[in-house]
């Protein structure tokens, strides 16, 4: 009897999770080697991680604060991936929300249950507008949407950055590179954590249900596994194309803007936390799965805040990314052999 | 006068990163591979750099080992594109937050420490001495010249004059119809993406100790990025993508000439120059020159891993 590995077109869902799985495991098993190497006792940080996350109602609203934006950026980032997109600048458009809200908050003067729903919409305006050009390019000239997404984000942080300091720099004095405190908050629902969390959960099934029960998303599917087919049989991709980006874009300024409104209260530079880059690890951990968002989001956010909690150890925000990425490149490779099927075949009777 | 040449000299010595990292990025590119992993890997060598010239007085020893790191990563990020055909988009991505996260990691301990050696400016007898802008172009550190004329000429020769550049463009085009002909794939791709790489982190140390020269976090800035836009502006062509980074720097050095002149613009408005201009170079040309398409096009299987018994 002969053991062959053969390849097949599509992975089997329950070996791709395992994969995952394997890969989370696996990329935290290394960081825990090199933490080890450098000294420290990765089983008792472990521990101290664990206890102080689920131990105490703090420590899992101090998790849903996370889990929040990144649910909204995993899902931008996953919406594009829906047709074959690659959004990469969440990042960037998360700025350009919260930046766009700020603004409303601090030159538009009204009671907060009217200024709020315009915080809203001028964040999704602001997220949608700074996808805008990428997208066009993209339907129209072919334009890798990669590249010119991610380098908005540079631009989107020097703007931030520059506002902060400069034209909407606290006027009080006593904050240094921030704007004054945003004179309208997302209300809080539990501890901490303001309602902008069961609202990122709330447009995930949302978007979830568009895609699975409706024509439309029944054609962004097809465009997505496969352009040609979808052209073939008349759909528009590039229309399809077009409202998913920009779609894509406002999710994440939704999530910059409640960022601002809900969490931090000040436009300041480095506000984006990296979720941006996050979402992208939320999405491909949630392959086509929208309940899979949500799980990435939770997984993502329980490692960041780990990271937070370790920052005492001399265990930095950019450990986290390095561990992110890390756990990206198992994932890739994991999903890769999750399409390898073992097959024992019967020796040729000579 | 005086300003334009010293925003030449400046363009030359601010493109010579972009150019490095795009010489790497064309070979990874047309052996069909996308490596967006340069990022990255040019913080990997960056750190790598100051590293060596805090430990020892000699930038060519940290430009070296900086290469040897970047080609050893690279070998890492082949084994998972090349030999197990992952993903490579999400490859790419995975090593540009690992070395981003890990160069910000290691380089803690270096921030703000200005490189205590660096590549002297070296000027060439005679051919500095010719007026008006022989000082700005002929006025600069050794690995400006490796850069600008010993390696795209080098490469150009190869991928374009010899069999085993044909061999390596065919992998690119049509993996199929190389390994019909013999060639193997797997192993031309392996060891393109691993030097392609090895280049990058070069750019890197390029950066900390010639152009800065210091460590600070997020010192690369968006410069890998700008770099993989660059190879597809120079149409995946070493001559251009040498001549496209020099248009590059020119647009990047425009924002420190800016900030020395303190004209009326906020200085993080000026920074946004290289990833504006960036976006605009490599949208306008398709809008403009349709035809320039086909001409500049991409490998023909780049960014598809290939199965041989897949058809």
């Amino acid at each position: 009897m002969a053991i062959k590995f053969q390849r097949v077109p599509s992975a089997q869902p329950s070996v791709a999770f395992a994969a995952r799985a394997l890969a989370i495991v696996l990329a935290l098993g290394v960081a825990g080697l090199v933490l080890a190497a450098r000294g420290n006792a990765p089983v008792e940080l472990a521990w101290e991680v664990l206890s102080s996350t689920f131990g105490s109602s703090f420590g899992l609203e101090d998790v849903g604060l996370l889990v929040t934006p990144l649910i909204l950026t995993g899902l931008s980032v996953w919406v594009a991936l829906r047709i074959g997109a690659w959004n990469i600048g969440a990042e960037g458009q998360f700025y350009a929300g919260a930046f766009s809200a700020t603004a409303v908050a601090l030159f538009i003067p009204g009671p907060t249950w009217l200024i709020l729903p315009v915080m809203f919409t001028a964040g999704a305006l602001g997220g949608l507008l700074w996808i805008l050009v990428p997208t066009l390019a993209r339907a129209y000239a072919d334009v890798s949407e990669l590249i010119t997404t991610l380098l908005l984000n540079f631009v989107a942080t020097l703007m931030v950055y520059y506002v902060a300091t400069g034209p909407w720099l606290d006027p009080s004095g006593h904050a240094l590179a921030t704007t004054a405190r945003l004179p309208h908050d997302v209300p809080e629902f539990w501890g901490i954590v303001h309602y902008g969390f069961p609202l990122a959960i709330l447009l995930t099934f949302v978007i979830a249900g568009l895609l699975n029960y409706t024509r439309w998303g029944y054609e962004v599917r097809i465009a997505g596994s496969n352009p040609s087919a979808a052209l073939y049989a008349g759909m528009p991709f590039r229309r399809r194309l077009i409202v998913i980006l920009l779609m894509s874009g406002a999710i994440a300024g939704i999530a910059g803007m409640l960022e601002v409104a809900g969490t931090v209260h000040r436009l300041q530079g480095g506000i984006s936390n990296n979720f941006g880059y996050l979402g992208i690890m939320v999405a491909v951990l949630a392959r086509g799965s929208s309940l899979g968002v949500l799980a990435g989001a939770a997984l993502m956010g329980v490692i960041l805040n780990s990271g937070i909690i370790l920052q005492t150890q001399g265990i930095t925000v950019s450990a986290v990314l390095a561990i992110t990425g890390l756990i990206l490149f198992f994932t890739a490779i994991g999903n890769e052999l999750a399409h390898y099927r073992i097959t024992r075949t019967e020796p040729a009777a000579s | 006068m005086d300003m334009i040449a010293g925003l030449i000299q400046t363009s030359i010595l601010a493109g010579g990163v972009l150019a490095l990292a795009a010489l790497g990025e064309t070979l990874s590119e047309r052996a069909g591979v996308v490596n967006l992993g340069v990022e990255g890997l040019m913080a990997l060598g960056a750190i790598t750099g100051i590293a060596v010239v805090v430990a020892t007085p000699h930038p060519m020893l940290g430009f070296v080992l900086a290469l040897a790191v970047g080609f050893l990563v690279g070998c890492v990020f082949a084994l998972g594109t090349v030999v197990v055909k992952a993903n490579q988009v999400l490859c790419g991505l995975a090593l540009t937050l690992m070395g981003t996260g890990m160069a910000a990691t290691i380089g803690r301990a270096y921030s703000g420490m200005p490189a205590p050696a660096t590549f002297a400016p070296i000027a060439i007898p005679y051919l500095s001495d010719i007026p008006l802008l022989g000082r700005a172009i002929f006025t600069q550190n050794i690995l400006v010249y490796l850069i600008y004329i010993v390696l795209p000429v080098v490469l150009h020769y190869i991928m374009f004059r010899t069999r085993h550049g044909l061999n390596m463009r065919a992998v690119g085009e049509n993996p199929a119809a190389a390994d019909a002909a013999g060639i193997s794939v797997q192993s031309i791709r392996f060891w393109y993406v691993a030097a392609g790489s090895a280049l990058a982190a070069g750019a890197g140390a390029y950066l900390t100790l010639a152009f800065v020269p210091s460590w600070s976090e997020g010192v690369v800035a968006g410069r890998g990025w700008i770099a993989v836009s660059l190879v597809i502006f120079a149409g995946y062509r070493p001559l251009n993508a040498v001549l496209a980074a020099l248009l590059f720097g020119l647009i990047t050095s425009l924002g420190f000439v800016g900030q020395a002149r303190n004209w009326p613009i906020a200085a993080p408005i000026l920074s946004m120059l290289p990833y504006l201009g960036t976006i605009a170079l490599i949208i306008v040309p398709v809008l403009a020159w349709q035809r320039m398409r086909r001409v500049m096009a991409a490998p023909a299987a780049l960014g598809e891993p290939y199965f041989r018994d897949m058809r």
